[in-house]
């Protein structure tokens, strides 16, 4: 718009060769289950979608009833959303019109279409289908969290041969650019990312869902959701997970064996999020449980956030973004331990809660005085573990905060309750040699 | 204490945390009551909305690009008649108990967004592709600047034309400091000043023709926003007496080299306001902390039926103002030097109901009694000037001065000319005002593109 300062930068991505005006896309869930729902978000904003799981008709699916659960955090609605939702209950050709529809009227807005197969064959004709009928990528469903037979849904995330083998399967038989998706069902997501690597995945998206139980009826004693009197442990997503996403994004995008473009997915609501993901190595980035709870309309804010953040830092290009924290990413043992500090209060903001005091005591170092007059703390300096929980509560911003100690700063030891039982102490230093790469 | 200073600037707004806190408990509502509710379209669902998705830059630009004047409107509106009446939050808890619902606060949140934008030094306008054309602007209350502000976001050249020595209109010389000040006031001006809007001061237009001779001094529309200026009185024979003041005077005198003179007169003395209106409250709670021994206001029908708005009522009332309810001025007491000592009252009664559905008051014969007065302030309502017309001879004006314009366009019956505000509605909102400008902007931009509206 003339006269304003509003969208002027560059948000268009290339991810594995396709050009996306944003990087922001609807993954394959609910919110992607119909040419009417896409074209929708499609006019909101969005810049692609990964279509819901196509699946091939040889097995009827049926969605369970309730389908989820939710779980709020005070007044907050919908921290985490489990769902026991199955792959596209569609009929495949349904879904390949729908696919076609989108094509014709949205050219410019990439679809990418998830597919999973319970072998290699469903796998190569699910592959091909979509491809011919105009997907411009395809999307390796390997982490459905609902899947109870063996070789299917996050059974094969969690056996790394058969990534290899059904992406190996797919890539052989298609032209277009495949992305593996992982689960977060496992102890260390570089490893099957490399296995789908191996076998010719174009890039990574993390993560589907994480197993979980958002809660149990108190009165019929049913885990939620309770589907006629039954629960399951299924897939959680939303805010909650967010640090469990960021975790394996950042972790593949530092893995020197992998090195492919990455597709970021969990609890992103917010062009904050979104930042968060992209500087941690992701190139687009998906959504779902952002849309559940609020609707299409949040990419706007996405869009315009962003921008304006980007025209503040003067960056023209949001790729120029993609993995700027990594180098400041290691591991806790790289942390110069030498260098201490302490919070610092300042108490002409204080409102007198004393949530500190409380916190202070009861998890940290006792490290605060009360002033039950003034209704004040009253930091022992040298008390104070800097853990900050005290500014974690503390209800006033900016009135607590870090300030670094000098290098010849000491903290005082916990005081031992009775030094007098010391005499009567069952006491040996422990002697022998060990490991010591880890406490350098 | 010093009553100047407490006087001459705004309580605090909210903070980021509490309008955080404030744009959380908002629903979200998929068809935006409260957006529905904003004269102006100032579309306050989607900067909470933004606001809520941390998108705060994007929420400020929402509020400034629909509303040049966001800030005051922010502060000034009676938001619990327009957005916040609509507001779906007041009926969200479980019980519903009357009285008890909460909107979310709106206003508030607005205010706040303003003043973010001037704490981060957010620029919300770019410069526009320049155009050729010319506007003239007379006046720079809320119209005015409403209109300069989106033809010269649209590239055009605008010039205000401002009889006061400084520029604001109402926003300056008719809301006393501590609602609305001078800092708030020049940051909004900041930001018409930076889209290229030329505000000449002391620029009257007020000679025979003046406006329509604008038209062949090369520019090619105009908009009028002169507002209503002249006060209306209880008696015509009453001028000359000292210490009678109309609303419009004494409020200015509190915005201008006056203020000194007019504490003065108030401080530790018996200080009278007449009427029952938004600017009767003014008056009354600005005569008060400039230091009044004692405030009264006088008017002839019952509490609720004051046209002020509750909430300025009830602040008054702590204040420790005294309302003569049921009173009717019928003459003033003067001594010898014609200074003003009391204003003769008579005391009412509730008769029928008359056509707006109050009930009529009726003079108690016998009744008058006198109410000592050391400064009476008429607070009873503001006209068209009587010779303002004249500088406008062939644009349509009716029997009350006030000029006829398209509500939809604001087109005159002279081609190129506009009107908005106060000098078309009679006396309205500031937010009315500012969409009055819009409006008419959009048509002249159609206007000067076209030739037609």
């Amino acid at each position: 718009m003339a006269g304003s300062t509003k969208n002027k930068v560059d948000l268009s991505v290339d991810f594995c060769g396709v050009t996306f005006k944003n990087p922001f896309l609807l993954s394959s869930s609910p919110v992607s289950n119909s040419a009417e729902m896409v074209a929708k978000s499609f006019e909101a904003g969005w810049g692609g979608v990964v279509f819901k799981t196509l699946n091939s008709d040889r097995l009827p699916i049926i969605h369970p009833s309730p389908r989820m659960n939710c779980i709020d955090y005070g007044s907050k609605k919908e921290m985490a959303v489990q769902n026991v939702e199955q792959i596209s209950d569609r009929p495949l050709k349904h879904n390949l019109m729908e696919i076609q529809y989108l094509k014709m009227h949205y050219p410019d807005h990439p679809v990418i279409a998830s597919i999973m197969g319970f072998f290699e064959d469903e796998w190569i004709y699910l592959a091909k289908i979509a491809e011919d009928n105009g997907a411009d990528m395809l999307e390796l469903n390997f982490s459905c969290p609902h899947m109870c037979i063996e070789g299917a849904g996050h059974k094969v995330g969690q056996a790394f041969h058969l990534i290899e083998q059904f992406t190996s399967a797919v890539k052989k038989n298609v032209s277009i650019p495949v992305i593996a998706k992982m689960t977060p069902n496992i102890t260390d997501m570089n490893e099957p990312a490399v296995y789908a690597k191996n076998g010719g995945a174009d890039a990574i998206s993390a993560i589907n869902t994480v197993r979980g139980i958002s809660g149990v009826g108190l009165d019929d004693w049913v885990p939620r959701p309770n589907v006629f009197g039954k629960g399951a442990p299924s897939g959680t997503s939303g805010p909650a997970v967010k640090p469990i996403a960021l975790n394996f994004i950042s972790a593949m995008a530092k893995c020197e064996d992998l090195q492919i473009p990455l597709s970021g997915i969990g609890g992103i609501e917010t062009w904050i999020d979104a930042l968060e993901f992209l500087l941690l190595g992701s190139t687009t980035l998906q959504v779902t449980t952002g849309i559940m709870h609020y609707g299409y309309r949040i990419v706007e804010d996405m869009i315009e956030g962003l921008s304006d953040y980007m025209v503040e830092r003067k960056i023209s290009r949001v790729t120029d973004l993609v993995g700027k924290a990594l180098p400041n990413l290691y591991e806790t043992d790289h942390f110069e331990l030498d260098r201490q500090g302490i919070t610092q209060y300042d108490l002409d903001k204080c409102i007198g809660c004393g949530q500190c005091l409380i916190v202070c005591n009861d998890a940290a170092g006792q490290a605060i005085d009360w002033d039950s007059e003034t209704r004040r703390p009253h930091l022992i300096e040298d008390k104070c573990l800097s853990c900050m929980l005290c500014s974690f509560v503390c209800p006033v911003p900016g009135l607590i905060s870090y300030k670094e100690m000098p290098r010849d700063w000491q903290r005082r030891e916990t005081t031992v309750m009775d030094p007098g039982l010391e005499k009567g102490l069952k006491y040996e230093p422990f002697t022998k040699e060990g490991p010591n790469e880890c406490i350098a | 204490m010093n009553y100047a200073d407490n006087f001459k600037q705004m309580r605090k707004g909210m903070d980021l945390v509490q309008a955080v806190a404030e744009a959380d408990r908002c629903l979200l509502c998929h068809d935006a009551p409260c957006s529905t509710g904003c004269p102006a379209n100032t579309e306050p669902a989607e900067f909470i909305r933004k606001l809520r998705f941390k998108n705060i830059t994007g929420a400020i630009r929402t509020i400034k690009e629909n509303n040049i004047l966001g800030g005051a409107c922010g502060v000034l509106c009676p938001t619990h008649r327009l957005c916040e009446e609509k507001c779906s939050a007041r009926f969200a808890s479980e019980e519903r108990p009357e009285g008890a619902d909460r909107p979310i606060q709106i206003g508030a949140i607005q205010r706040f967004l303003v003043e973010h934008g001037t704490k981060i030094g957010f620029k919300v306008f770019a410069p526009p592709e320049p155009r050729p054309e010319k506007v003239a602007v007379v006046g720079s209350g809320p119209a005015g600047l409403s209109c300069a502000a989106e033809l010269a976001k649209a590239g055009l050249s605008v010039t205000i034309f401002e009889s006061r020595p400084e520029p604001g209109g109402v926003l300056r010389y008719g809301v006393v400091a501590n609602r609305f000040d001078l800092d708030f006031l020049n940051r909004e001006l900041a930001d018409v000043r930076s889209l290229g809007v030329d505000i000449r001061c002391n620029a009257p237009i007020d000679s025979t023709g003046g406006a329509e001779k604008l038209l062949k001094d090369g520019y090619q529309a105009v908009f009028l926003g002169p507002g209503l200026w002249d006060a209306a009185t209880l008696k015509t024979d009453a001028s000359g007496i000292d210490g009678l003041f109309s609303s419009v005077d004494y409020l200015s005198a509190l915005r201008d080299g006056r203020f000194d003179d007019m504490v003065r007169r108030a401080e530790g003395k018996t200080v009278v306001v007449i009427g029952g209106g938004s600017v009767a409250m003014d008056c009354i709670e600005s005569a008060a902390r400039i230091g009044a021994k004692d405030v009264y206001l006088i008017y002839r029908r019952s509490f609720c039926q004051m046209p002020a708005e509750p909430d300025e009522r009830n602040e008054a009332q702590e204040l420790g103002v005294h309302f003569l309810l049921l009173n009717q001025p019928v003459g003033y007491e003067v001594d010898a030097d014609n200074r003003i000592c009391g204003v003769k009252l008579v005391r009412t009664r509730l008769g029928e109901a008359d056509d707006s559905g109050r009930r009529r008051p009726e003079n108690i014969p016998g009744s008058e009694w006198i109410l000592e007065a050391d400064l009476v302030i008429e607070a009873i309502g503001n006209q068209a000037p009587m010779d303002l017309s004249q500088a406008y001879p062939n644009v349509d004006v009716d029997a009350r001065g006030l000029i006829q314009a398209d509500s939809e366009t604001g087109r005159t019956s002279v081609p190129g000319i506009f009107a908005g505000g106060d000098i078309v509605r009679g006396p309205a909102l500031v937010v009315n005002a500012v969409q009055d400008g819009k409006t008419a902007a959009k048509a002249i931009i159609a206007y000067v593109t076209n030739g037609e509206a």
